[in-house]
């Protein structure tokens, strides 16, 4: 069954421009510029459920813009997307209990209270009765180890510890794919792996499927079977990591991928 | 009532809870600003005291019925801002891209967003308008009457700040006009209608709606008339319409990403 | 004193910038000052009526006045700052700099409403112009007095609050005080002249900081008398003096009480 399936998906923005000082004020009022930047062209891909994907890329290659599309924060301007088996856009609401989103950068959690109670929280939004979620909190915090400080408010914690708590807030409602954006960022060599381990474990266990975009490939490495690089707004290669390794046997997949970054930039100048 | 709407229900108070929980870490602020926002308010007393030694009436209200505009005009403002704080200040959310934690959940965006925050000082008003109202020796029809009032009210200082809000989905800078407006018009709530004439009047009927929040009601609750009723009951039910409207048909911009100056 | 001056400079040219921010504060203040004119014309019912011994006319610039000032100086710096300042424990940074530290606020103060007030006034003049008429015993020749007036008050005002602030040395949060402070002065003193309060309460009000803050500068600029301007000037001098006694009194104890339990 397929999780995920995008076809040229295409999203383009209309950007006022306007010119520095005073001047420049009064010329977009009267003739307002607008510009348009193609944030992601004709993307097409497949993720199958169960799947661990890297979708990777440089700055403003359009990774976060394809994944508020695939959640329904954002409407493409072309092409479909389906997400077990909905369009965002028009099942937004629908979708949302069927996924689980982290943005590394963004935080969900409600700082001043305790992860407990975030979690009776979340668990009302997603319609768990409260014994339900009684349980679902117990289990995961089990597994992710939140003993120690689930009822200690959520700004006394670290990083590492929040970061554990926000996954474990977008995993309660069993979410069958799970969106992570730059879940490792900011963390320590440590609690990166052991925030790895548990996705991987997520993904074993409850056959999540795992949709991750990283600049962190130690993350892809240690957790994804295939990757997508995307490169000013489209795809510059999709090919399972053994692959990679197997047609570049000297390299790591760090060189690896730069390599790949460095040859496409070429290419585009020439 | 079926299941959708308890679960929205639900949420929603669990919502309003941790909003208070989150103020109340610290209990002596939070217990000083309720009662210095009820000293605060009940300090404007001694204006009206002077203004009633001079004449018997102000702009054809007694004192009792200035006491009902202040207590309705408290409660629904001190409401509003308990239960839907976030839409007094809608345009930061959107022109920060703040949105996007509400479209990823299962639950109505607009609920969620105005129910996510809350303004501690509003319980103050909120008391501070029925200790008024309690002063106004009301029978048991003007008490149902009154409770029906600050439902409107509150639905009508609530929309009318998302409508003015929900214009930055088109238009920067509305922060400072939602801000202005909202509090010009409880400005003008603390005043009797009588002394505002001809299109100053009309403006405050119906365009910043001061008139359908408090002015209406009070009327009705000294002597009753079924139309003024009817005027503000249909009147608050447009207001709340057309801000929902406006509400999502600027979300649909907003996922369209073609907000100015927000992206991301 | 030249590193005063400096001070003041630099806060003024920074506050520059924020002119077109203060210009927003305008609506607020027309509101205020449009309800009033509405309410006063509702309650001067003959025409040539006075009431508390003004006129109509007399009464609305009375509170524009007031309420020019208090738009006018409602500036953050001699509250919250340094209360911040305090309870961060910035305070022992600022202490330590070859400046005393209530007037490096005094003068950044002046800087902020230096911008400010000149901005309301011009606002306040033409809104008065063309909703209540020119007052009838207005003369250009005054001005210069009533300006210092005007200032004196502001400064006797920023006296009080700087001292209502600097008792965060010993309570964790002034605000509520100040908030009771400016209470009192708005509700007051800005809304209507003394004299329509009822005569017992009258000689009281004139032993408040309301006399010299608020009700004096407007008072002589409705209804300006040499023997008045005497008086509230004298008041004025006063007023400041006590004031800077117990600001700097209040200041030594407390950074006393710094010195010997730390930050």
């Amino acid at each position: 069954m397929q999780a995920i399936k995008v076809e040229h998906l295409s999203k383009t923005f209309r950007v006022k421009r306007k010119e520095k000082g005073m001047k420049g004020s009064i010329k977009a009022i009267l003739h307002p510029q607008t510009e348009e930047i193609r944030a992601v062209k004709d993307v097409s891909f497949v993720v199958e459920e169960g799947e661990v994907l890297a979708f990777i890329g440089p700055n403003g290659a359009g990774k976060s813009t394809t994944i508020k599309m695939l959640t329904g924060i954002l409407y493409p301007d072309g092409g479909c997307a389906k997400v077990l088996g909905m369009d965002p856009t028009k099942k937004r609401r629908q979708l949302a209990y069927g996924i689980g989103t982290v943005f590394g950068q963004k935080e969900q959690l409600w700082t001043h209270l305790t992860p407990y109670d975030n979690f009776r929280f979340f668990g009302a939004i997603y319609d768990l009765s409260e014994k339900e979620t009684e349980i679902r909190i117990d289990e995961l915090s089990n597994r992710f180890g939140l003993g120690d400080f689930i009822n200690t408010p959520v700004r006394n914690l670290s990083l590492g510890q929040r970061i554990r708590c926000e996954i474990v807030a977008s995993l309660l409602h069993r979410p069958k794919v799970l969106f992570l954006d730059e879940p490792t960022i900011g963390l320590d060599p440590v609690v990166k792996e052991t925030v790895r381990e548990l996705i991987r474990q997520m993904n074993r266990e409850e056959h999540t499927t795992i949709f991750l975009t990283s600049h962190d490939v130690g993350d892809i490495e240690k957790l994804c079977r295939r990757i997508i690089i995307v490169n000013d707004g489209q795809i510059v290669l999709d090919d399972s990591v053994e692959h990679l390794k197997h047609h570049y046997p000297d390299h790591s997949l760090e060189e690896i991928i730069t390599e790949i970054y460095k040859a496409k930039e070429l290419t585009a100048v020439g | 009532m079926s299941t959708a709407v308890k679960n929205q229900l639900r949420v929603c108070l669990l919502s309003v809870k941790y909003n208070i929980m989150r103020e109340m870490v610290n209990k002596v602020t939070f217990l000083t600003n309720i009662s210095f926002m009820i000293l605060n308010n009940a300090s404007i007393l001694v204006q009206w005291f002077i203004l009633f030694r001079l004449r018997e009436d102000v702009g054809g209200y007694t004192f009792r019925e200035i006491m009902m505009l202040w207590g309705l005009t408290a409660a629904s403002y001190g409401l509003s801002h308990i239960l839907f704080a976030r839409a007094f200040s809608l345009p930061e959310l959107v022109i920060k891209g703040k949105l996007d934690a509400y479209l990823v959940q299962p639950k109505n965006v607009l609920i969620s967003v105005i129910t996510s925050s809350i303004r501690i000082s509003a319980i103050g008003d909120l008391l501070y308008g029925i200790i008024l109202m309690a002063f106004c020796r009301l029978g048991l029809r003007e008490w149902i009457l009154a409770a029906l009032f600050l439902v409107t009210g509150t639905v009508v200082f609530t929309a009318f700040s998302l409508l003015l809000g929900s214009l930055s989905f088109w238009f920067l800078r509305m922060d400072i006009l939602e801000n202005q407006t909202v509090m010009g018009m409880v400005s003008f709530a603390t005043y009797p209608d009588g002394i505002f004439q001809g299109l100053s009047r009309f403006l405050l009927y119906f365009i910043i709606p001061v008139g359908m929040a408090v002015w209406h009601p009070v009327h009705v609750l000294a002597r009753f008339d079924a139309g003024m009723l009817l005027t503000v009951l249909g009147y608050t039910a447009l207001l709340a319409g057309s801000s929902v409207a406006v509400f999502y048909r600027g979300l649909k911009r907003y996922a369209s990403g073609n907000l100015m100056g927000a992206r991301t | 004193m030249r590193k005063y001056r400096v001070i003041y400079k630099s806060v003024l040219m920074e506050n520059l910038q924020y002119a077109a921010n203060v210009a927003m504060g305008f609506f607020s203040y027309f509101v205020f000052i449009y309800i009033f004119v509405k309410l006063w014309e509702y309650m001067y019912r003959m025409p040539g009526e006075r009431i508390a011994g003004y006129t109509k006319e007399q009464m609305i610039w009375y509170v524009m006045m007031t309420e020019m000032i208090w738009f006018g100086s409602n500036v953050a710096s001699v509250a919250n700052e340094v209360a911040g300042d305090i309870r961060s424990g910035d305070i022992a940074y600022r202490i330590n700099k070859p400046y005393h530290y209530t007037l490096y606020i005094l003068t950044k103060y002046t800087g902020e409403w230096s911008i400010r007030l000149p901005m309301y006034a011009v606002f306040a003049a033409v809104i008065g112009m063309v909703m209540v008429g020119p007052l009838p015993k207005f003369g250009l020749r005054e001005v210069p007095v009533m300006a210092l007036c005007v200032i004196l008050g502001l400064t006797i005002n920023a006296v009080f609050k700087l001292c209502i602030s600097l008792f965060s040395f010993w309570i964790e949060d002034t605000t509520p005080f100040q908030w009771l402070y400016d209470k009192v002065i708005l509700v007051v003193g800005t809304i209507f002249p003394i004299e329509i309060f009822p005569e017992i309460l009258q000689p009281l009000f004139k032993l408040t900081p309301i006399y010299t803050v608020c009700y004096g500068p407007a008072k002589l600029i409705v209804d300006f008398s040499p023997e008045k301007c005497v008086e509230i000037l004298a008041a004025q001098l006063l007023y400041l003096v006590g004031g800077c006694g117990v600001m700097l009194l209040v200041y030594r104890k407390g950074v006393k009480k710094l010195y010997v339990n730390g930050g």
